[in-house]
């Protein structure tokens, strides 16, 4: 290096001055390892290892696609086949979250590119948001199986996008949501700078949107579990579906009832979690740091070790002579293009550029506007052929449905309220148990549900209120997070004030914690609600010690029109389902939201 | 340069009006015909209260909006995008976070057509020239914000700009490091080494104002235009302490003081006769502009000095002042402003009496009268929306909502009035 060090913020050890090279000796001399002299570290096997490793799943996963179609995979309980199936099912939750990343950007761009635009894309997601997995199943699985006949591409896409579907939403809510929020003399600054579309969205807005998408990426992720067992192996119609996979091993195993197999795709299921949490999201996390917005300068930064290795590591420098040699490469390729085009004035910003793009969005939005109503006219058609008597039984289903969900968030509510609190005003607890909650949280409830299913009818427990049980198991997590988040970011000058004013045993919790927590609780009803209906559609109908359990309820009425392959019945219970939970957030969740806001919010 | 090249200005604001829609249909008039030369080699501040849009028409100059009604001209030719010869520094620094020092610095150059090697070159000499040699490789948020001010200072210099647009960029800053980096902008303009010929200035301090330009336009608001352009000729470089510099602060005051405080159309002070918009001040900064001066012993004082001993802008300070004239407990003679016989009584008062006293001279004030009118009609209620929209009739250039807010504070504080936040609506007080 030369006469200047630069010295990079994020080589640097807080409070240090070193530089990295003199990291590096220091490292060096404290793992006993200098005679190598820095040129191989564990640091470096260790990122090999990891990229060797995704190479090599994902070039074993691409041989599942050219596969030749067969419905019904056989699905091998041994052991050792275990860990093959873990990697394809993790493959295929990453695939189907990196075109939920494409998606969410796409979407964010598009929503924020003009109000007209804003009003129509804003409530479709909200109504995407709504709609169950199994409503886009028969669609997806028939349409692609189609266009790939003979192979099993077709059926492996529908897999991911059926996980796309359980994905997508809230990143692409959360990048529209940065990109509004982007301080305006920040891009006053790039336009003053001459920068393009291209390159503002690259350096400005996804970097803006960075730390939303990090954190709702790794909330995807595990939203894209939650199904996973029906993704892999459902029935529709005459046809037996099946995909190798954890959920279609774990839906194989409560077939047979094999209680061995099944508690070892729980292990290994928990196990991925945790990898994938320790590996990928808690270091990307701390990593997305650097994309915070606000200026605070004080508060020390959070590490992590994993990262740490990785940046001490060679890959960096590797990649970036890498970088610097492809730019380059591109620059001496495209010169004589580039002479004539910065002859060109800079980009109006309301000149053709923006009477081009007015143009794309209307086009956007008259695409938009025609495919929704090919879909109403579809609905139409489709609740045309379903008959009086079918439409009344939907309802009494739906009615039935409702009060197990409101059922389920009362009972969550009941000690996840209380527990989130606790949990919430000692920062030692809450700091030791959120990372055990949020990987509790992030395991896919439907796969305890067997297990549970025949542990209560053991004792003689109904299944109709054993489906309550399951519900609460599918939607208590969120609201003991969000409690516990919200009473942990309540001002410590609020307790030391009821401290002061004498403020004790009852009054304390009318006063100070249940309003501390009532944002929180919202939050996390709305979430839990959410999960709950989504979780009705297997707790109402499922397989367990080798019988079929079933209730009446909408959920079972959907699982069982896609089991019959009744496309009518399940789209009147899909449409029904989406109309109540749309209409719910509207009229209950969004207004309790805004008083959680503006009467309860403890920042201003 | 020659004579003849300042002939045509280097940049004009042919009568520029701008308006903005707001939610509901309505629009808010931010300008309304400004006509404004900047010429080649001089330096102009944009003073005025806020609100009277010194922020939107720097925004049209560069380029970065483009007028309702008018034109802006660059050497003759109307300016349809973002002026390539321009650069901007802003009061919030306006910094990507992520990138490193040097990062922000190349920001506008590889847009200008610079090679690689030229945008390291360009942007090291930009970061020498503000003394931040050294700190190339750190990130925003490791600086202060005097060291930011100076990222956001090279980053334009290093575009070589030939005007350089400043949108209060002292504003942010400790008191020292905004004297400190005054005295390196203006000595960074008379260096020839630079490629900056003009400079234009918003700015809230009159000693920043007569310190930097050569010319000091005065706006005033509802809707924004230009009330007077003060020439300031002054040698550089300018000293605050000599006397012809406070001389021209003084002419400064002058101008603004009756900008913002006109003499009552009428002699008597009180109430005014039309519907004027309330100013947005708060019932206690109105109380200890009344306690303050009543601790006087001639219970007056020049509204600037009131400013600079309170630790006030004056943008601030006169619009207590306002509040308290329309009120009828100050008058202000010139740049003075005088406790009245009212306002003296009201000093005396306790907290109650305080309050009756604000009770009897609010129902006076047009704005309240009407408010007041609107609720009797409505049965004692209306809705907030109701309210709120018949404010943004009748002040097209305030923004409602915090017109609203204060309505709300003062109509609460003399029990005339409350809101009520779950039916949102507001309510007549009975008494």
């Amino acid at each position: 290096m030369g006469a200047r060090t630069p010295v990079q913020h994020d080589d640097q050890r807080p409070g240090s001055n070193l530089t990295r090279e003199e990291i590096h000796a220091v490292d060096m001399q404290h793992h006993g390892g200098g005679k190598i002299a820095s040129r191989w570290r564990l640091a470096d096997l260790l990122v090999i290892g990891l990229v060797g490793a995704a190479v090599a799943a994902i070039v074993s996963f691409a041989g599942e696609f050219r596969a030749p179609y067969l419905p019904a995979i056989q699905i091998d309980l041994a052991p050792r086949a275990l860990p093959h199936y873990v990697l394809y099912s993790l493959v295929r939750g990453v695939a189907a979250l990196s075109i939920s990343y494409v998606f969410a950007l796409g979407f964010g761009l598009a929503a924020a590119s003009s109000h007209a635009a804003e009003r129509i894309l804003l409530p479709l997601l909200d109504i995407l948001q709504s709609i169950p997995v199994l409503g886009f199943l028969p669609g997806l699985v028939l349409g692609l199986v189609a266009v790939f006949p003979g192979r099993n591409t077709g059926l492996e896409l529908a897999a991911i996008l059926m996980i796309f579907t359980a994905q997508a939403w809230n990143l692409a809510l959360s990048f529209y949501q940065s990109l509004v929020s982007v301080p305006e003399p920040l891009r006053e600054a790039c336009r003053l700078a001459g920068w393009r579309r291209w390159e503002t969205f690259r350096r400005l807005e996804v970097p803006a949107g960075a730390q939303g998408l990090i954190w709702n990426g790794m909330l995807s992720m595990a939203g894209g579990w939650f199904f996973l067992m029906v993704n892999e192996s459902f029935q529709l119609g005459t046809h037996d579906f099946r995909l190798p996979g954890i959920g279609s091993y774990m839906s194989v195993a409560v077939e047979r009832g094999d209680h061995a197999a099944m508690t070892l795709a729980i292990l290994a299921m928990i196990t991925m979690i945790v990898a994938v949490d320790r590996l990928f999201w808690r270091p990307l996390v701390v990593w997305g740091q650097r994309f915070r917005l606000d200026d605070s300068a004080g508060e020390a930064p959070e590490t992590n070790r994993l990262l740490e290795l990785l940046r001490r590591s060679r890959w960096r420098r590797g990649t970036r002579v890498i970088r610097r040699g492809a730019a380059r490469t591109a620059s001496r390729i495209l010169r004589p293009i580039q002479v004539p085009l910065k002859a060109l004035p800079l980009p109006s910003p309301y000149g053709l550029g923006a009477t081009l793009r007015r143009f794309l969005v209307y086009l956007l939005i008259a695409a938009l506007a025609t495919g929704a109503a090919w879909g109403l006219w579809q609905l139409v058609r489709l609740a045309l052929a379903v008959g009086s008597a079918e439409w009344r039984a939907i309802l009494a289903a739906a009615a039935l449905t409702f009060l197990r969900v409101m059922a389920a968030v009362v009972i969550g509510t009941a000690w996840a309220l209380p527990a989130g609190i606790v949990i919430g005003r000692s920062p030692r607890l809450s700091h030791a148990l959120q990372p055990v909650i949020q990987i509790v949280a992030s395991f896919p409830a439907p796969m305890l549900f067997p297990l549970v299913v025949l542990g209560l009818s053991g004792v003689g427990v109904p299944f109709g209120s054993s489906a309550v049980v399951l519900l609460v198991l599918s939607s208590q997590w969120y609201i003991l997070f969000n409690v516990i988040a919200a009473v942990a970011s309540a001002p410590p000058q609020l307790a030391e004030a009821a401290d002061v004013f004498g403020l004790r045993g009852r009054a304390r919790w009318r006063r100070l914690f249940l309003p501390a927590a009532f944002p929180g609780l919202v939050t996390g009803w709305i979430t839990a609600a959410g999960g709950a209906w989504n979780g009705t559609i297997v707790a109402e109908y499922l397989q367990a010690g080798g019988a079929l359990h079933a209730t009446t309820g909408l959920g079972s009425l959907i699982s069982e029109a896609t089991a019959q392959a009744n496309f009518p019945l399940l789209t009147g219970g899909v449409a029904v389902m989406s109309v109540i939970v749309v209409s719910w957030n509207r009229l209950v969740w969004r207004p309790l939201a805004h008083v959680a806001q503006t009467r309860f919010g403890t920042t201003q | 340069m020659t004579a003849s090249t300042t002939t045509t200005p280097l940049l004009e604001a042919q009568h520029v009006s701008q308006q903005f829609g707001l939610p509901g249909g309505h629009t808010l008039e931010a300008l309304r015909d400004v006509s404004l030369a900047i010429n080649e080699r001089e330096v102009v501040a944009l003073v005025g209260p806020s609100g009277c849009g010194k922020s939107t028409l720097l925004r049209l100059l560069v380029g970065l909006s483009r007028p309702s009604a008018g034109e802006v001209r660059y050497r003759g030719s109307p300016v349809t995008g973002v002026l390539s010869k321009a650069a901007m520094v802003f009061q919030s620094f306006a910094l990507l976070p992520w990138l490193t020092v040097e990062q922000n610095v190349e920001m506008g150059l590889a847009a200008r057509g610079l090679a690689e090697m030229d945008r390291h070159a360009a942007a090291a000499r930009a970061v020498e020239l503000v003394g931040l040699a050294g700190f190339e490789g750190a990130y925003p948020r490791e600086l202060s914000g005097g060291m930011k001010q100076r990222v956001g200072f090279a980053r334009a210099l290093a575009v070589e700009p030939e005007i350089l647009f400043m949108d209060e960029p002292f504003g942010a800053l400790d008191a020292l490091t905004a004297e400190n980096l005054r005295a390196q902008v203006i000595k960074l303009w008379r260096d020839s080494a630079t490629s900056v010929s003009s400079l234009v200035v918003v700015t809230h301090s009159v000693e920043e104002a007569v310190f930097l330009a050569g010319r000091i336009v005065v706006f005033a608001a509802n809707p924004g235009h230009v009330r007077e352009i003060l020439p300031n000729p002054l040698p550089y470089p300018r000293d605050v302490r000599a006397e012809e510099f406070g001389e021209m602060v003084e002419r400064l005051h002058a101008i603004l003081t009756d900008t913002l405080l006109p003499e009552p159309e009428h002699a008597a002070a009180g109430a005014p006769a039309r519907l004027v918009p309330f100013p947005r001040v708060h019932v206690p900064e109105v109380m200890g502009l009344l306690d303050y001066l009543g601790a006087r012993p001639d219970h007056s004082a020049a509204v600037f000095e009131l400013g600079e001993q309170l630790g006030v802008d004056y943008d601030r300070m006169t619009a207590v002042v306002r509040t308290a004239e329309q009120l009828g407990w100050v008058t202000t003679p010139g740049e003075v402003a005088r406790l009245t016989q009212a306002g003296q009584a009201l000093v005396a008062q306790d907290a109650k009496g305080r309050r009756d006293a604000t009770r009897a001279r609010i129902m006076d004030h047009p704005l309240f009268a009407r408010v007041l009118g609107m609720l009797r009609e409505g049965d004692g209620a209306i809705d907030d929306d109701e309210l709120m929209a018949d404010l943004t009739i009748h002040f097209p250039f305030t923004k409602a909502p915090a017109l609203f807010r204060t309505v709300v504070e003062w109509g609460r504080y003399a029990n005339l009035l409350d809101h009520d936040n779950s039916s949102r609506r507001v309510v007549l007080t009975d008494s």
